[in-house]
């Protein structure tokens, strides 16, 4: 195996493995600090953070350094290279460096969004000389809020790594963002008129190692350190990326993409769709309370009476109930709502509710004219639903087919139901006016879902049920891989999440725990077996592939 | 009777009733003055010259003060607690005499129930019902630091009754009687060396001591520790029922400043002004004056304890009682039946007071010694 | 964690005399004591309201929102005094600053609303000592009152409003730049000092003393 020494720490690479300084250093756990280079993007080499020295050991044993520094981005490690981040020649050339980019630097971390996540902050603890000798007034610089819809420029913030622009370039291919001017007169703009409004443009805030670009939405909004943030995956659409959400007091202030390199492009980037269009997790039109007949609104009567409807149907004539779970149901709350469906009586029919297909999948990167170029490098898929495979592994299962849930709302219509329960979790309703038309003939009609909607002013029994953000469980991509979503905020009012909802009406012993029902379920469900290790880990687990769970990988580049 | 008769009856309780209750008002400014002085401060200034109106501003003020009562507590005895802790202390003060006593009909007898030959008995009987009131407060408030209070007051109570009851044994056979008006004539009929502080000094110590713990004083308020217990039993009473409770502790601690007084110093007597033979006018006055100036000397002397001793340890305030106080009340009834039985002359019970007393000492440096000692070989 | 018989040291009880295990002479001994302060005390109690009291320069009472030299609140909305407090008591809502506005033209973000509950507050001043341009510092006042607890939320009109009140008081002058005004970052008046870190010794920077910057102590 070729081996690189960092800092005398001895690193193995594979044959074919291309490495640089910086993700050698990142192997043997230390850190090479660096602004420009990012693992999806091309290197530039350009704000000369990562300078190392760099030698070779000669057959006589001996080492012969490189008389000057190397950076280490763009420097690919081979065997029996000596690479050296730590020596008084690299700490010198990196507090100049740092030096050098502060120049202009306002030095308004007060004011700056990305005080406490900052790499200039950051490094300068860590690296820095801690003082500047810069007499002169700085290069003052105009703030550019027009850079696009959804993020603004602070253009005397940046020390021109052009990650923004390579990823403009490079990943979304749509181009907007560039240099202008030289030297010390450098800025990023775009081109008058033409601002970075694609569907990727909310990368580049994560991108900017400094607070230069920022989130309009996030703006000012809260102290990055008050944020706590929860590992979950993204709802938005079947690509379920993984993100960690930051909260505070109960409020979600941001979704930020999280690297895990079973995704595409290395779990690094998500599309503004998912980024922003979280929302509705704090809407008005939010259920706070369950409701049932007679204005009853205390979860203990409510559940009763479901649960009473439920178990009278079921005795008396079980083809007359029903059951629609929406694949917005984690797999635990679909589960819990099979088993327990199919334990009052097996004949009760549960179909797969409806999967909301918004245009075609949505490819990166395109040309600047907005066609799709090969090879594809990140989809925006147009299955806006999270967790298709997962429900509908479950109801494969529990039915041997899959129901799909426009035959129970026709039945419903054609009046041969008389008690429907629907499970619902998409925060568009996906039932047209004649299903909930159709739905609303039923004598009973039982509805877990986030939103007031025309189906819950329809149903008699009304189940607050909790948005993604809100609830413990697993979902299934598009490819087949399982993440778990963590319980991020509590819900408004009286809202619960739904696997404690279905938990409480099935009469299960103790509380709701998403990772006893997980293991429970991998028992049961053979295509969810793989889910027996309860702990999904952060990459979550492929279940096209083994059972066990592969070993974590280091995660390459966890900068961004 | 006669109707003459009723009246005086009638002053006999009314006059000492309130003049009690308006003396212990005055007694806490008392008490708030002093401490501030022993602390340097000026305490309370503010109500009427020199905050000689604050008794009545608190009054007015507990009275009007919102009154809390919690939603979880069995309000019956929550209610009820205060009241036995009041009515037992003034209950106690019936055979206390508080002047020259006397039993003839149409005579103003200085005593509420004169000539009850139970008299000590009865004292501690009812006084010792005050911790009841305690108790009943801190269990009924439904509070953890409550009970805990109301349990320490009851353990407490239980172990001071003994050295209490024995150290006034001693007395009590001395003068073949429980009557307190008999025990205090008896001292007056011998003059100034007939003051029982001459024959039993050790045992007036103990009672001094443990009427102090009996009344739930410094350095004894277990009960009411706010470093422990918030405010022990009454930590969830308030305005007038929690002045109900200060108010019972002050006229606990009266009835004992009389009863030491009328036990050991004489009662009224004092050497010239205020004798047996003395019959010039206004003579009741003096005498009055003379037992009410040692009562009062004896709370000072307590109110100055308070700021001097520190809070015992719970495990010290059993040890003070179950191992210093009761075997030396015991062997100071000892003493006393001995010279009763040989005849022997009383003036050596001084020195046979003092001889146990040093005997303790020795004992107790023994005692820490080997203690040690035992530690060391541990 | 079991402890080892070398590390226990075994505590010797004072010894106890005669007179000691007899209670009596330390009890006298502090009735003494005590029953001299009461005969020779010597109160230092300031008699309040007719009396005020003279309080130090370095009081700590209610707050206050200084204004920069443009009469602006000179609170950029970091936060960093809300993120120090252990009260929890201080609620600042951000906002960019109005751009269009000249005054403003400087300006990123600025507070829209900053309030500051002064009962939660203990007045420990670590919001004085956290902010990083002097906007916020506690005054002498320590009289406030208020009939509602709504009252005693001071909102940003009213901290500048004590401001106003107290920023001719000899008491509360600005107490940084030498109580002068100015704006929210000002390095350039602060005397030459060495660098805050150690540097090596062949660093040219570390020999010219600039501005700003605090020579090691070696």
């Amino acid at each position: 195996m070729p081996t690189v020494t960092v800092n005398g720490t001895p690193v193995t690479f594979g044959e074919n493995e291309k490495l640089n300084c910086v993700q050698a250093a990142q192997r043997a756990g230390m850190e090479i600090p660096h602004y420009c280079w990012h693992p999806e993007l091309s290197v530039v080499a350009s704000c000369r953070m990562c300078l190392v020295e760099v030698g070779d050991v000669k057959p006589d044993g001996s080492v012969a350094m490189q008389p000057k520094l190397f950076p280490g981005c763009q420097t690919p490690v081979k065997d029996g290279m000596v690479v050296v981040s730590n020596s008084p020649k690299v700490e010198t050339a990196q507090k100049a460096t740092l030096e050098y980019l502060l120049l202009n630097h306002p030095l308004d971390c007060p004011v700056c969004d990305q005080a406490g996540e900052c790499g200039l902050q950051d490094y300068s603890y860590e690296y820095g000389r801690g003082y500047s000798r810069l007499d002169e007034p700085k290069n003052l610089k105009p703030d550019k809020d027009y850079i696009g819809e959804q993020i603004t420029l602070f253009t005397d913030r940046c020390i021109m790594c052009t990650r923004c622009v390579r990823f403009t370039r490079e990943f979304s291919g749509t181009g907007e963002l560039q240099v202008i001017n030289r030297g010390s007169k450098e800025e990023i703009d775009i081109f008058p008129g033409e601002p970075c409004d694609n569907k990727l443009s909310g990368n580049v805030v994560d991108l900017c190692p400094v607070g230069a670009l920022c989130s309009k939405d996030f703006l000012y909004q809260q102290r990055v350190w008050w944020l706590k943030g929860k590992d979950s995956a993204c709802a938005g659409c079947s690509n379920n990326c993984s993100i960690r959400i930051d909260q505070n007091n109960d409020t979600v202030y941001r979704v930020v993409p999280r690297p895990n390199p079973r995704l595409q492009a290395g779990g690094h980037f998500m599309c503004d769709d998912g980024r922003f269009g979280w929302k509705y997790v704090h809407s008005e039109n939010r259920l706070t309370q369950p409701s049932g007949p007679g204005g009853v609104t205390d979860w203990t009567a409510v559940l009763t009476g479901v649960r009473e409807t439920l178990v009278k149907g079921a005795a008396e004539s079980p083809k007359r109930v029903a059951a629609i779970i929406s694949p917005w149901a984690t797999v635990e709350e679909a589960y819990l709502l099979c088993s327990y469906l199919k334990g009052l009586s097996p004949d009760i029919r549960i179909g797969l509710g409806p999967v909301r297909v918004v245009g075609e999948d949505d490819t990166y990167p395109k040309d600047p004219a907005g066609r799709p170029v090969e090879p594809v490098r990140f989809t925006i898929r147009a299955e806006k639903c999270p967790n298709r495979r997962g429900v509908e592994a479950v109801l494969q299962h529990f039915q041997g087919t899959i129901l799909q849930g426009s035959q129970l709302v026709k039945a419903a219509g054609a009046g041969e139901l008389d008690v429907v329960y629907v499970l619902g979790g998409d925060p568009e309703l996906g039932y047209s006016d004649d299903d909930v038309a159709a739905l609303s003939r039923v004598k009973t009609l039982i509805v877990e879902d986030l939103l007031a909607s025309p189906l819950t002013r329809a149903a008699t029994y009304v189940l607050a049920g909790g948005s993604w953000a809100e609830k413990d469980g697993t979902i299934v991509n598009h490819q087949g891989l399982a993440q778990a979503i963590r319980r991020a905020i509590r819900g408004p009012g009286d809202a619960r999440q739904d696997g404690r909802i279905l938990s409480e009406l099935a009469q299960r012993r103790g509380l709701y725990h998403a990772t006893t029902v997980r293991q429970e379920l991998a028992g049961v469900v053979p295509a969810l077996a793989a889910l027996i290790v309860g702990d999904l880990g952060d990459e979550g687990i492929d279940l096209t592939g083994p059972a066990a769970p592969v070993a974590t990988l280091q995660t390459a580049g966890s900068s961004n | 009777m006669t109707l003459n008769d009723w009246i005086i009856l009638l002053l006999a309780m009314a006059i000492p009733m309130h003049v009690i209750l308006g003396a212990c008002a005055y007694l806490i400014l008392l008490e708030r003055k002093l401490s501030a002085w022993m602390q340097d401060r000026v305490g309370p200034n503010r109500a009427g010259p020199m905050g000689l109106l604050q008794p009545l501003a608190d009054g007015i003020k507990f009275i009007l003060k919102e009154e809390m009562m919690p939603g979880h507590i069995n309000k019956f005895l929550y209610v009820l607690a205060p009241g036995i802790t009041c009515f037992t202390a003034l209950f106690a003060f019936a055979v206390v005499p508080y002047g020259p006593t006397s039993s003839e009909p149409g005579v103003f007898p200085f005593i509420i129930a004169p000539n009850v030959d139970l008299g000590l008995l009865f004292l501690f009987a009812v006084g010792s019902l005050n911790v009841y009131g305690i108790i009943l407060g801190g269990w009924a408030s439904n509070n953890k630091y409550s009970a805990l209070g109301a349990l320490r007051a009851s353990a407490q109570v239980v172990s001071y009754e003994i050295p209490l009851g024995m150290s006034v044994l001693g007395v009590i056979l001395l003068a073949g009687s429980m009557n307190i008006e008999t025990i205090m004539n008896q001292q007056i009929e011998h003059g100034f060396m007939g003051w029982n502080i001459w024959y039993q000094p050790l045992a007036a110590l103990l009672f001094f001591t443990a009427a102090m713990a009996e009344s739930n004083r410094l350095p004894f308020d277990l009960a009411e520790c706010e470093q422990e217990l918030v405010g022990g039993f009454h930590t969830e009473y308030s305005s007038m029922k929690f002045a109900m409770f200060a108010l019972g502790e002050y006229v606990h601690i009266t009835t004992l400043g009389f009863v030491l007084s009328c036990l050991y110093f004489g009662g009224w007597h004092f050497p010239w002004i205020a004798t047996a033979e003395s019959a010039y006018p206004g003579a009741w006055a003096v005498k009055v004056l003379v037992l009410l100036t040692k009562v009062f000397a004896v709370l000072v002397l307590i109110q100055l304890l308070r700021w001097t001793i520190p809070r015992f340890r719970f495990d010290q305030l059993m040890g003070l009682a179950w191992k210093v106080m009761i075997p030396l009340a015991t062997v100071n009834v000892l003493m006393v039946m001995c010279f009763k039985q040989f005849g022997w002359d009383p003036m050596w019970m001084l020195p046979g007071s003092l001889a146990i007393f040093i005997c303790a000492g020795v004992v107790g440096v023994q005692s820490a010694r080997s203690g040690r000692s035992l530690a060391a070989a541990a | 964690m079991a402890v080892a018989a070398q590390d226990v040291i075994w505590a010797e009880p004072p010894k106890i005399g005669f007179w000691e295990s007899t209670y009596l002479p330390a009890i006298l001994t502090g009735l003494g004591i005590t029953t001299k302060h009461v005969i020779n005390y010597k109160p230092v109690t300031l008699q309040y309201p007719e009396v005020e009291p003279d309080l130090p320069v370095h009081y700590k009472g209610i707050h206050r929102l200084n204004r920069d030299e443009k009469e602006r609140v000179k609170c950029v909305a970091c936060m960093m005094c809300a993120t120090a407090c252990p009260a929890d008591c201080i609620t600042i809502v951000a906002a960019a600053a109005p751009k269009d506005d000249p005054l403003w033209v400087d300006r990123d973000k600025y507070p829209a609303s900053f309030e500051i509950d002064e009962l939660k507050c203990i007045y420990c001043g670590m919001c004085e000592e956290a902010c990083p341009c002097d906007a916020i510092e506690l005054t002498h006042i320590y009289d406030v009152t208020g009939t509602t607890r709504s009252e005693m939320i001071y909102d940003k009109e009213k901290l500048l409003a004590v401001y106003d009140e107290t920023k001719n008081h000899p008491k509360d002058p600005p107490r940084t730049h030498r109580g002068a005004l100015s704006g929210t970052s000002e390095f350039s008046t602060l005397p030459p000092l060495g660098p805050a870190t150690p540097v090596l010794n062949d660093d040219r920077s570390a020999k010219a003393p600039t501005p700003g910057v605090i020579r090691p102590t070696h």
